[in-house]
């Protein structure tokens, strides 16, 4: 009882240090590239005011339209391929006996990070590499698009595939056995225990690992930069791949800010559409 | 409750003080410098640099090195706005070094060169590249003559020479294609440049200039020339795949291209390979496309060292980068790197480079300021795309000339 008014008085001291850190590596960097987003600046000279023709220049950026393209492919294919084998792999594997053990070769990569994951495959993948003379083909799969992009996304897959399949079985085994054993009872097995009684039991965590995977895949950057750099031209460019090359390599901070403004209100719209729609 | 207030005063000034910083700072007086540079791969021959100064000067040097040329700049450019100042720092002749002396970032160098220049240990030529509004800033870090290397050891298999003129550069890709070795080395990062700009120096190099000033078009005749006589090299089978992404020391190495175009400090990379040079392989000036030209062009670059107006012991910067020029100091770092040196006393050990740099003092070469340097950034970072494109699809030509256009228009417009 005596403690009370003295934490309500400082109560807001000891949250401080947190609210500072979080005002000023999180809220304060966002701010500035949201004022970026409406100047011209080079990074050296102080920023020129513009307005919004940066906002009109994305409607009007040939490379833009690809980077979006090329991001959308991301996002439809991890949402088909890591998330959607993921799933095929834990439920499959989850009531064989020793399951544990056949996800564990699709955990491994996991402990790459993105640049290291490039950089293993790069040499399997550049023109005359480790892929053509195993497959006895002459294909420069990182050059032509949308080839390179898929490629990519085949790797992306190798390294997370893993992670989503062990999500899933954490999910199968949270979900209660009295549902389960109860559809048994009335005679359902296979795919229609899956899709009406499973599945519909496992949603909160589905929504989690969609919602993961979107926002990431809408984020793809390490894995382009490294491989391909976006190239060759500007053809396997992703939103994220764009909001680097226009700041730091083009040196025009202000479109850049105006890329990554974009990328994360779609970011941002895209998870809050999705979510809402699973929790309703 | 008096402990809880003390608690909380305790923390607040603790915060104050993380935040404050060292309120007595003075200028320093400094025995060892920082080297920030984009020559991550150069790291141990900078290091031997610093040693050397220590016993010189008594200023001792550590490199610091990035591998990713977009993320230096960041940080450098950064640095400009904060108190993480390099002492030291290389960076890029033409429109990126007028970039930051424009923002008044650089030390002014005029007298160093000044001095030099008297003493014969830097040319009289090198300073236009260093020069702004008539004073110097920073110090060549190196120079580099671009030409062909080739792997000697091919081109004896073949009875194959070093061509002396255009047609036979040709006949020498023709044979290697009839024996089935890829003539030459292209890639679609970076240096996707290389073959643009030397066709063009060797057609018309006064194209080239009109064009790095913004005074000729992209679109423009010659320079579609250009890109169709590029393109006929590219469908006649002499180069490798652009995509193939094998390190080019080790393209020239294993003969999967037998000719690699790049400047003088290739020879690095030979050296780190154990390559002998006369034995494994040679170097030659690539003749001009146009034979009727009076002089040859060759591909000059100069890369500079520099130091901030506002570094942390201006001093000491002068005094290495004075240092750096002088024949103790170059003679050292040419010779570690197996290239050629800014400062004319220094003789070069490798015949055949130390000929091109006599020829090249006398005059005998149109020098010609690399693309890097003499294209403005931004229509540089288009083009870069651009020939990226092109060396994939060749046929898209027109377009990467069209898109490169309309980013130099848009240029042009605001920097005349």
């Amino acid at each position: 009882m005596t403690r009370a008014p003295i934490l309500g008085r400082f109560r807001h001291g000891y949250v401080a240090p947190a609210a500072l850190l979080v005002a000023g590596l999180l809220y304060a960097p966002f701010v500035w590239t949201a004022y970026l987003s409406l100047t011209r600046y080079d990074g050296l000279a102080p920023p020129e005011w513009a307005g919004l023709a940066n906002f009109a220049k994305l409607f009007d950026d040939p490379v833009l339209l690809t980077s979006a393209g090329n991001t959308l492919i991301w996002v439809a294919g991890t949402m088909v391929l890591p998330v959607g084998l993921g799933l095929l792999v834990a439920v499959l594997s989850y009531d064989l006996k020793g399951g544990a053990w056949y996800r564990v070769p699709f955990m491994l990569p996991y402990a790459l990070s993105g640049a290291g994951l490039a950089m293993v495959w790069s040499p399997v993948l550049s023109h005359g590499g480790v892929a053509n003379l195993l497959l006895g083909v002459d294909t420069a799969f990182l050059q032509e698009a949308p080839h390179n992009t898929i490629a990519m996304l085949l790797v992306w897959t190798w390294q997370q595939l893993g992670v989503n399949t062990l999500l899933f079985v954490v999910g199968l085994q949270s979900i209660p056995k009295a549902p389960i054993e109860a559809a048994r009872i009335d005679g359902a097995s296979g795919w229609r225990l899956f899709r009406y009684v499973i599945w519909p039991l496992m949603r909160p965590l589905t929504a989690v690992v969609v919602g993961l995977a979107l926002v990431a895949s809408l984020k793809t950057f390490d894995i382009v930069w490294v491989l391909t750099q976006g190239g060759p031209g500007r053809n396997s460019e992703t939103l994220a791949v764009t909001m680097y090359k226009e700041t730091f390599v083009a040196s025009d901070y202000g479109y850049g800010s105006t890329v990554a403004v974009a990328l994360t209100v779609v970011a941002g719209l895209a998870s809050y559409l999705y979510l809402k729609r699973q929790v309703r | 409750m008096v402990r809880s207030r003390v608690a909380t005063l305790g923390v607040a000034a603790i915060l104050l003080a993380a935040c404050g910083g060292n309120g007595a700072e003075t200028a320093q007086k400094k025995t060892e410098l920082t080297l920030y540079n984009d020559k991550g791969a150069w790291s141990k021959y900078f290091e031997e640099m610093g040693a050397l100064s220590k016993q010189s000067i008594g200023l001792s040097m550590k490199p610091t090195g990035y591998t990713d040329s977009a993320q230096y700049q960041a940080f450098i450019k950064a640095s400009f706005r904060t108190d993480v100042k390099p002492d030291l720092f290389t960076w890029q002749t033409g429109g990126m070094l007028q970039e930051i002396v424009k923002q008044k970032q650089v030390a002014d160098t005029t007298a160093v060169w000044q001095e030099a220049i008297k003493a014969g240990d830097l040319s009289q030529d090198l300073a236009p590249y260093y020069t702004i509004d008539g004073k110097q800033y920073c110090v060549p870090m190196n120079v580099a003559y671009w030409g062909m290397f080739y792997n000697k050891k091919i081109f004896d298999k073949h009875g194959l020479k070093p061509p002396a003129t255009w047609e036979d550069l040709v006949k020498v890709a023709e044979t290697l294609k009839r024996n089935d070795v890829k003539a030459f080395y292209h890639t679609s990062v970076l240096f996707s440049f290389v073959w643009f700009e030397q066709i063009m120096a060797g057609m018309d190099p006064d194209l080239y200039d009109r064009l790095s000033t913004g005074k000729a078009k992209y679109t423009d005749p010659g320079v579609v020339a250009v890109m169709e006589k590029w393109k006929e090299l590219i469908d006649a089978g002499y180069f490798i795949n652009p995509g193939d992404k094998t390190d080019p020391g080790d393209v020239l190495k294993t003969g999967k291209a037998a000719m690699v175009s790049f400047g003088t400090w290739f020879n690095t990379s030979m050296t780190q390979r154990d390559m002998k040079a006369g034995a494994d392989y040679g170097f030659f000036v690539i003749p001009n496309v146009n034979a009727s030209l009076p002089k040859t062009s060759m591909i000059f670059e100069s890369g500079p060292l520099c130091s901030l107006a506002k570094a942390p012991d201006p001093d000491a910067s002068t005094k290495y980068l004075k240092w750096w020029t002088t024949a103790e100091a170059q003679k050292k770092w040419s010779g570690i790197r197996g290239d050629v040196s800014a400062n004319p006393k220094v003789t070069i050990e490798d015949e055949a480079l130390g000929q091109v740099t006599k020829d090249a003092g006398s005059g005998e070469y149109r020098l010609v300021n690399r693309y890097f340097e003499a294209t403005p950034p931004p229509i540089l970072t288009a083009a870069l795309d651009g020939f990226s494109k092109f060396v994939t699809e060749p046929g898209t030509y027109m377009e990467v000339l069209e898109t490169i256009q309309k980013e130099a228009d848009e240029y042009w417009s605001t920097h005349r």
